[in-house]
């Protein structure tokens, strides 16, 4: 089942490995002349010292270069492509099958079907992963010099790094092989996974993400308009941030009470975010296994 | 080697039918004794007919005496002629000969010629059966 | 292989069986046999239940009621053992348009224990198709070998054929069949193919199971059928009751009826009258006659079993 699990998806493996190599190519160019302006401006030292206070005009020098090709190309485009890599995959898994009849050839060989279903999961799952983290590793490698900037709190870096990103892959898998059992047909599948896996993602992260846990409070001074102590702001790509820490995520200012969620936090986020989306990708893939199982009549 | 036919809308069995070519062609003289007929496999695959289907026609050839099966080697004729002796034969095929003639003076086509031996030989047949039973 | 091949062992034996997909059964109460070794042909019209009896005797659809064994043992469905007694070509041969023959094969290599690749080289280089092409560059009738070739190779020794040339052009389906003869001439296999086109099925079929409404209306060895059936030609006043056996057809004319009745040899004998005329009926003949009739909503239940067949008559249907 190995072979058969391989070869069936072989071409959607060479897409990934090809979308991995121009994301790769990407990085490189990107990342490797965001390092020589990092060291040419000699952030490192300053943002240890001082946070960032000590040289201003550098990290907006800095930020200014670099950051619209984080916001723009990652934000817009990037945010649906872990749910198409995950629906185009799964989509098809069962429906082709049933579409096309052909499971009357693969279930009537001498493998029963929960087998057959269970292993090629397992293995595509497995391959999806492999490729979300190839794809967060590339990503985060190459932000590095801005992440140490701005950190990664914030959404359209957050969602790239850390274990987000296979979460959503997964995710999307999950709903695609469940609707293209339940549906029969490929295309109307991933459909009918893709519209609810962007809800619940952007749900997730526009209004429960903020709250995973209690956000923590903290006094500044008032805050000024174009002062270059106290800023007025909330989010990132503000540096220093107005509680002292770079990377803290800015929820809202109140006069001078700062509502924020510290950078410590990346972390636990990443595992809450991340639980949820590979619980709801085990409850899909486990219904799938237990409907066809059960479902002994197809009449595709 | 042997070729056998099938005519599908003829209405006789196809074992029949390959049994009745192998008796035609011994009195023709097509078939002689130590020919060896198709194996098998050979006739079911020529004619796309079920191989016991042959093997049903050959079994009652050897329960005619007609032919005789050689374990591993396959079925070979055995007997030249009909059991019928040759000159009853010319004597039966003389009286037939006055027979279709005075018939055609009657006035009978083929068609009806071929309808009064048909039935005729039908009626034949149910008068025998009454006479066994 | 001969009649003698039929084992004491049938090939295929049901028992009650039948499948409700929800409130509508596709085949009630259907209880056959067929011996090892026969080519068997299940007919009926599209709906009639043929694909409904062949999923549950390959192991692809569970039963509702009844069970079915296959040499023997008692099929469970979508388990390997059960999976792994029966190769079965489904209507339209359905292979992966973008694999290769040779892709196929290892995918039956992967997937069969049993699997003979020999078997499945030979069979290519016999018909002349590449391995390395794909199966969507082939023709139809090359595919349907593909197909035939897969189930062979799993070496099961019953092989179960949907509609096998419904789909083919005329040569592609005489090729087909003379292949599937052929094999049936070499190797001891039982094969049971349905079929919707009656015309040309007494060529192949040696066991004949006629499935109308989802019952079996008429099962047994072909040419045993044949000789219990009769097609009486009687004057148009004779009533029912007085024709021998069971009428299962009547067509009636201004001056004559013709009937075709089941009945024993026996009971024809008993019955001659100078104005009736009885004759063969053709294998079409029965089974359009069969289909035609109003469907008997219980299964006819097949004539003697395979222990018992020499020489005793068909048994009688209880109704």
């Amino acid at each position: 089942m190995t072979w058969v699990t391989w070869r069936q998806h072989r071409t959607q493996a060479m897409a990934c490995l090809a979308l991995l190599a121009a994301l790769a190519v990407y990085a490189i160019i990107e990342g490797t002349s965001m390092r020589t302006a990092f060291s040419n401006d000699n952030l490192a030292g300053c943002l240890a010292r001082s946070q960032g206070t000590g040289c201003p005009a550098a990290v907006s020098d800095f930020t200014g270069a670099f950051g619209s090709a984080v916001n723009i190309a990652f934000w817009s485009v990037c945010l649906i492509i872990p749910g198409l890599i995950g629906v185009l995959v799964g989509g098809s898994l069962v429906a082709r099958e049933l579409e096309y009849g052909t499971w009357r050839l693969a279930w009537s060989q001498t493998v029963p079907r929960t087998r057959w279903l269970g292993v090629k999961l397992a293995l595509v799952t497995g391959g999806l992963i492999a490729v979300g983290a190839a794809m967060t590793a590339v990503i985060t490698w190459y932000r590095a010099p801005m992440d140490r900037v701005v950190g990664h709190l914030y959404q359209n870096v957050y969602d790239y790094e850390g274990l987000v990103l296979t979460a959503y892959i997964l995710c999307a898998f999950g709903f695609a092989v469940l609707a293209g059992l339940l549906i029969r047909r490929s295309i109307p599948a991933m459909i009918a996974a893709f519209i609810p896996w962007l809800a619940i993602r952007l749900v997730i992260e526009f209004v429960f993400r903020d709250h995973f846990m209690a956000p923590l409070t903290t006094t500044t001074g008032t805050c000024v308009q174009n002062s270059p102590q106290v800023h007025c702001g909330t989010g990132i790509g503000v540096v220093p941030p107005d509680t002292g820490h770079i990377g803290d995520l800015v929820l809202s200012m109140n006069g001078n009470l700062v509502t924020y969620q510290p950078a410590s936090r990346f972390w636990p986020f990443q595992f809450i975010e991340a639980g949820i989306f590979v619980a709801l990708t085990a409850a899909a893939l486990g219904a799938t296994i237990w409907l066809l199982h059960r479902r002994a009549a197809w009449t595709a | 080697m042997f070729r056998f036919r099938l005519e599908g809308s003829s209405g006789v069995p196809p074992y029949l039918q390959l049994v009745h070519q192998v008796r035609q062609a011994l009195l023709l003289g097509y078939l002689r004794e130590g020919d060896r007929l198709p194996t098998v496999k050979d006739v079911a695959a020529d004619l796309v007919i079920n191989p016991n289907t042959v093997v049903k026609a050959y079994r009652q050839l050897e329960h005619e005496g007609l032919t005789g099966g050689r374990p591993g080697q396959g079925t070979f004729i055995t007997a030249t002629s009909s059991p019928v002796p040759p000159e009853a034969h010319q004597d039966l095929r003389a009286s037939l000969e006055a027979w279709l003639r005075a018939a055609g003076e009657a006035g009978l086509d083929d068609e009806a010629v071929t309808a009064l031996i048909a039935v005729a030989r039908q009626d034949l047949k149910q008068d025998l059966k009454k006479e066994r039973v | 292989m001969t009649q003698d091949a039929y084992g004491s062992v049938p090939a295929l034996r049901t028992d009650r069986l039948g499948r409700r997909y929800g409130k509508v059964w596709g085949l009630r109460d259907c209880t056959l046999e067929v011996p090892a070794g026969a080519v068997a042909a299940v007919v009926g019209p599209n709906g009639a239940g043929k694909t409904t009896l062949l999923e549950m005797i390959i192991g692809l659809l569970e039963p509702t009621e009844g069970r079915v064994d296959v040499f023997g043992q008692t099929s469970r469905a979508d388990t390997a053992r059960s999976l792994g007694r029966v190769g079965y070509v489904a209507q339209d041969h359905p292979l992966y348009r973008d694999f290769t023959v040779a892709d196929m094969f290892h995918l039956g290599r992967a997937m069969n224990p049993s699997w003979d690749q020999n078997l499945a080289d030979a069979r290519m280089d016999a018909l002349s198709i590449p391995v390395n092409r794909k199966i969507r560059r082939l023709s139809g009738g090359q595919q349907a070998q593909v197909s035939l070739t897969m189930a062979l190779a799993k070496r099961a020794p019953l092989l179960v054929l949907d509609e096998p040339v419904s789909s083919l052009d005329p040569v592609a389906r005489l090729d087909f069949m003379r292949d599937v003869m052929a094999i049936a001439a070499d190797q001891a296999l039982t094969f049971l193919i349905s079929s919707h086109v009656v015309a040309e099925l007494e060529r192949y079929c040696d066991w004949l199971i006629i499935l109308s409404a989802g019952h079996v209306q008429l099962a047994g060895p072909a040419d045993e059928l044949l000789a219990a059936h009769q097609l009486l030609t009687v004057p148009r006043a004779t009533p029912d009751a007085d024709l021998p056996g069971t009428v299962i057809q009547r067509t009636d004319s201004d001056r004559h009826s013709t009937v075709l009745v089941r009945a024993g040899a026996d009971q024809f004998a008993g019955y001659g009258r100078p104005s009736w005329q009885a004759d063969p009926v053709s294998f079409e003949q029965l089974i359009m006659a069969y289909l035609q009739r109003r469907p008997s909503p219980r299964s006819y239940d097949n004539p003697a079993p395979a222990a018992e067949r020499p020489g005793t008559p068909a048994k009688e249907v209880t109704r």
